[in-house]
């Protein structure tokens, strides 16, 4: 219990004081028990008052205050600042309201604004009683990060975090690092090569000693918190053996003649069963499908010296101060039958189209026939009212433009048809869209509740469009190839880093960051940030930007290796605690386990780094063995009974107030500032208006106003008619 | 169901307008045109139209026609694709569309054609004269008697089965079927449309052009009068004599103005001058100057002497009637007032 407290209530000049009986107040607050202190003072956060209130705290040996003036959000730190230069605990300090939540809401009643306002200020009397010397927490944080996909967020944001002279450790889950912008032949609006930047990238990152890039990894288990995760990665063999030279192995690729279903060429050809993504993939080691070649004895007992059937997937733990997701997305996949996928030949994806372009140099030839025109239909798996994506995938329409730029530029005479629904090549990307209808492209503009409809005739394909240009006519249009714009959705396994990591996803399954613009690529997880595409749809440009940024929070982060908490988290009476488990069950945020402590009972464990202090694990206890630092039940009760206890003061009349005030401002006539004195000085003869005021004092109109105003209120000054025009008042001395 | 074909932007293309593809469709050139209104709008519809290459909608339109190319539109267009000079050239491929014979469409698409027919024309004078010995009183005895054929001849050959193949596309084809009365109650629209073009008083602030137009008009449908009907050359009725004279000094005044705006191509109409545009009104201002001088030739009686020039007044003329009337600009004449004619018969009850 602290017994000496230094009560300091604001009249904030006058917006406190005009309504509520600061003076009355203070004077009772001095019989309060344990209250040694009591003041009003006219601005508490005055720089002479803050001296006043540290010499107090010193002479008067003060173990705690009240300042009752306006919102912490304001003045909190300013207090707890002078609690901290008077050698007080920041903690032992309370902020009562009497502002916002007393004079100037009820600014119409000052009795009753006078009574809340005493029963606020004791309660905050009473808790600052109860308040506890509270230290913050320090978490140790080891310098290490982890980053979870190779793709060009991640790979962009290991970079940064290796120069900055961390550890790091760059998780991939394929074989082969560089993600989605490795299948893009050109992108936009650079048109440099996707598998050249994944090349440079990824040798910049073999510069750094600190950096250990696994691939075909995934990621198992996850315990700890900020400062401390203890991550298990489990690597996936490629049953090469690391001992032979490149010649062989390169031997054994050609001789290959078992294929199988090609991922990174999204079905559009087929790969051996010992292969890379593309020849140049990094780290430039084969794999080996080990299932497609199981039926193949004699293959494998020929090349047995470069292919180790018994490597073994391994199983390795980290330990990581910060984590930085970078998971990327998932390209929709249309429903076999949406727009004739799947059922009518020459109807592919966008994603398809790209790989099908960078496969053939000379001439765009699908399913035998060369393709002479293309017709692309926009938001197919976007913005979808009924369906589950209702967001806008940002990318796809400047990369469809592209790509039918690319078209016309690579295969000479192609006919482009755009079939969308608005064009949003925002920003600089404008530009390919003039250059797209320069070049003669047609654009059809249809709607979600009129759908292009895709269909064979005798000759070929039939795309009939409402087509909301030309008066909603129906148009039709026969292009050799359909091709489906097809948006980002979340990754299918997204749930899965989700569950480990305990990040929350959105509705449209995507992982959230803590607020969009404040707090962009923080998680509710401390410790765990989401960049790139797995928190959206982005270009690659906007991807790199976010993650970048999730690398320099995480730099600061791991700076210091010790992180400060606020002191405002959960804690554990262990002679109560009976572990149950229910607060566990409650928490959101993970921080709450089963320990044994060290008389050997089984008690609830609070991770201080992890706990965010919300509170919710206190009520469901059933024997209140748990409960939040500085909102003890003690606090909380001594409020209530504070605030409910009977307040006796009297009515001030009104007259009083004014003939009072009056009083003042007369006795104090030398004190008004020099721009009162010198307006005074000008209609101390003569009325004038505002206008003629500021003629002769050369001084903004706009202060002239407002000092004549607030003269005006305090009764220093009065109206004195109109000008002739009626524009103006005339004021003079009153 | 209309069938998409973008080849037809390119078939275009040779009637002289120029990249179209910027078009985005925002609609400007429809909101700031003067003529558009709510019931025909345009040209915004036009050039989609063309770009989507639906050309049974642009043969069944009048549209084309009721624009009369102040340039607001091109000023205001926020992507260059110039909607004026995209209506003109809709026009000259209407024409070309009118035309059974097929002459529009290759001379305005194909110029060595044109100059040939040119040549050919020029070639058939001299034939002529050479027919007639050179003998001046024979020439202009034949000349008048050519100018009263070759203009009946136009009228039944060209013009009037043209016409009907528009009133078929724009009329008949568009579905419209309007009583016989209509035919007889929009006929005052026809006169007033083909010798006021009040239209075109509506078209932009410059009243001043509308004006020199309406008088060129008016001078050159009244010297063909004098000279076919009154036979000014001919004549020794005084009053017939000054007529002409006025009428030939004012076409040549007036298209020296026209000449002068297309050389200095401030106007955005006078921007895109295609050689149809360039024969037209230099062959204008060739006819008032040389039948001008014919006359004060004959008044002075020094045409014996100088008939080289009677024989360039006749090559012109004949190049005139026989080439530039029915292939070439000079049909906007027609076409346009039949255009108000036919649009408004369509928009009268049935």
């Amino acid at each position: 219990m602290r017994q000496r407290i230094g009560v300091y209530i604001c009249h904030c000049g006058g917006n406190i004081s005009d309504y509520v009986d600061v003076e009355e107040l203070s004077k009772m607050f001095h019989k309060e028990d344990g209250v040694v202190v009591s003041k009003d003072v006219m601005f508490v956060c005055a720089d002479s008052n803050q001296k006043a209130m540290v010499e107090d705290i010193q002479k008067h040996n003060l173990d705690a205050i009240v300042v009752a003036s306006c919102s912490p959000k304001l003045h909190l730190h300013t207090f707890r600042g002078v609690a901290g230069r008077a050698g007080l605990n920041p903690n032992n300090y309370v902020q009562v309201n009497i502002r916002e939540q007393c004079s100037w809401p009820h600014s119409d009643r000052p009795r009753e604004a006078t009574v809340k306002a005493a029963g606020l200020i004791r309660a905050g009397i009473n808790r600052v009683a109860f308040s506890e010397a509270l230290d913050n927490i320090e978490i140790e944080v080891k310098k290490a990060a982890m980053v979870i996909g190779a793709g060009v967020s991640g790979m962009k944001a290991a970079i940064d975090l290796a120069r900055s002279g961390n550890e790091v450790y760059l998780v991939e889950k394929d074989y082969f690092v560089g993600g989605r912008i490795a299948q893009k032949e050109k992108l936009f609006t650079s048109g440099q090569s996707g598998k050249e930047i994944v090349r440079k990238l990824y040798e910049e990152i073999k510069t750094y000693k600190n950096v250990t890039v696994f691939t075909g990894a995934t990621i198992e288990k996850v315990t700890g918190s900020l400062g401390s995760f203890n991550i298990e990665v489990k690597v996936k063999p490629r049953y090469i053996n690391g001992k032979i030279d490149k010649q062989t192995v390169k031997r054994a690729m050609d001789d290959c003649q078992v294929y199988a279903d090609d991922e990174f060429n999204l079905g559009l050809s087929k790969r051996k069963a010992i292969y890379k993504n593309y020849p140049e993939a990094l780290p430039d080691v084969p794999v080996v499908d080990v299932e497609a070649l199981k039926d193949h004895p004699d293959y494998l007992e020929k090349y047995k010296a470069v292919i180790n059937l018994n490597e073994k997937e391994e199983t390795i733990a980290l330990l990581v101060g910060s984590v930085l997701v970078t998971t990327g997305f998932d390209n929709y996949e249309p429903k076999e039958g949406e727009f004739g996928y799947k059922n009518i030949p020459n109807v592919i994806t966008l994603p398809q189209l790209n790989r099908l372009m960078e496969l053939s140099p000379e001439k765009l030839v699908y399913n035998g026939k060369e393709i002479k025109s293309v017709a692309f239909i926009y938001c197919v798996g976007s913005r979808q009212k009924k369906g589950e994506n209702k967001y806008c995938s940002r990318h796809c329409c400047t990369s469809t433009i592209y790509t039918a730029l690319q078209l016309k530029s690579k295969y000479g005479k192609i006919q482009n048809y755009h079939l969308y629904r608005d064009i949003r090549t925002y920003g600089k990307q404008e530009i390919l869209y003039e250059q797209a209808s320069k070049q003669g492209d047609l654009f059809f503009k249809y709607e979600e509740k009129e759908m292009p409809t895709v269909e064979m005739n005798g000759k070929g394909i039939s795309l009939k469009v409402k087509d909301y240009l030309t008066a909603k006519k129906e148009m039709e249009i026969a292009p050799d190839l359909v091709v489906l714009v097809t948006g980002m959705v979340a990754r299918a396994d997204a749930s899965h880093i989700s569950e480990l990591f305990k990040i929350p996803i959105g509705n449209d399954k995507f992982f959230n960051e803590i607020h969009p613009k404040l707090k962009p690529v923080e998680t509710v997880i401390k410790g765990v940030y989401i960049g790139g595409t797995c928190q959206g749809p982005k270009n690659v440009s906007e991807a790199v930007q976010s993650s970048l940024a999730g690398a320099s929070k995480i730099t600061a982060l791991l700076k210091s290796g010790t992180v400060m908490g606020d002191p405002v988290v959960a804690r554990v009476n262990a002679d109560i605690c009976t572990w149950c488990g229910k607060c566990a069950e409650v928490c959101d945020y993970t921080a709450i386990r089963e320990i044994v402590n060290e008389a050997g009972k089984h008690i609830a464990g609070v991770n201080k780094g992890v706990c965010t202090g919300c509170g919710i694990c206190a009520p469901v206890c059933p024997v209140n063995a748990i409960e939040v630092a500085k909102y003890t039940d003690n606090e909380i009760e001594a409020m209530i009974d504070g605030f409910a206890a009977d307040v006796e003061i009297k009515e001030k009349e009104a007259s009083t107030v004014t003939e009072e005030k009056e009083d003042v401002v007369a006795a104090h006539m030398k004190e008004y500032p020099q721009i009162w004195k010198d307006i005074l000085a000008t209609i101390e003869t003569d009325k004038k208006t505002i206008p003629e005021v500021v003629e002769t004092l050369k001084i903004a109109p706009e202060m002239v106003t407002y000092h004549l105003m607030t003269m005006n209120k305090y009764g220093v000054v009065t109206p004195a008619g109109t000008n002739e025009k009626e524009e103006y008042y005339y004021y003079k001395i009153k | 169901m209309a069938k998409v074909n973008p080849e037809f932007a390119s078939e275009l293309i040779k009637y002289g307008v120029g990249d179209f593809n910027e078009c985005f469709n925002c609609g400007n050139c429809t909101a700031t045109c003067s003529l558009s209104t709510n019931d025909s709008s345009f040209p915004r519809e036009m050039i989609r139209y063309t770009t989507l290459g639906l050309e049974d909608e642009i043969k069944t339109s009048l549209k084309p026609w009721e624009c009369y190319y102040c340039g607001e539109c091109t000023k205001e267009c926020p992507r260059q694709a110039n909607p004026g000079e995209l209506m003109m050239s809709l026009r000259r491929w209407l024409t070309a569309q009118y035309d059974w014979t097929g002459f529009s469409g290759l001379f305005y698409k194909y110029l060595p054609a044109f100059l040939t027919a040119m040549v050919l024309v020029f070639a058939g004078v001299l034939f002529f004269a050479n027919l007639v010995n050179w003998e001046l009183e024979r020439m202009l005895h034949y000349g008048h008697l050519f100018e009263m054929l070759a203009i009946a001849t136009v009228f039944v050959v060209i013009f009037i089965p043209n016409l009907l193949r528009m009133w078929r596309f724009s009329v008949i084809k568009a579905g419209v079927k309007a009583p016989l009365r209509n035919y007889f109650t929009a006929l005052g629209d026809l006169f007033v449309h083909m010798f006021t073009q009040k239209r075109a008083k509506d078209c932009d602030d410059n009243h001043f052009r509308w004006l020199e137009h309406l008088v060129l008009v008016i001078a050159y449908l009244s010297l063909l009068f004098t000279t076919v009907f009154l036979n000014w050359f001919g004549t020794e009725n005084l009053f017939v004599i000054i007529l002409g004279y006025l009428e030939s000094a004012f076409i040549f005044i007036i298209t020296v103005d026209f000449v002068k705006d297309r050389i200095q191509q401030k106007k955005a109409l006078a921007k895109n001058s295609k050689p149809s545009d360039w024969f037209f009104v230099i062959w204008l201002l060739l006819m008032g100057l040389t039948a001008f001088l014919v006359r004060l030739f004959i008044d002075l009686n020094i045409l014996e002497s100088n008939k080289w020039l009677y024989l360039f007044h006749l090559m012109v003329l004949a190049q005139w009637a026989l080439i530039i009337v029915p292939f070439g600009k000079w049909t906007h004449f027609l076409y346009r007032s039949f255009a108000m004619y036919f649009a408004k018969i369509k928009s009268m009850k049935s």
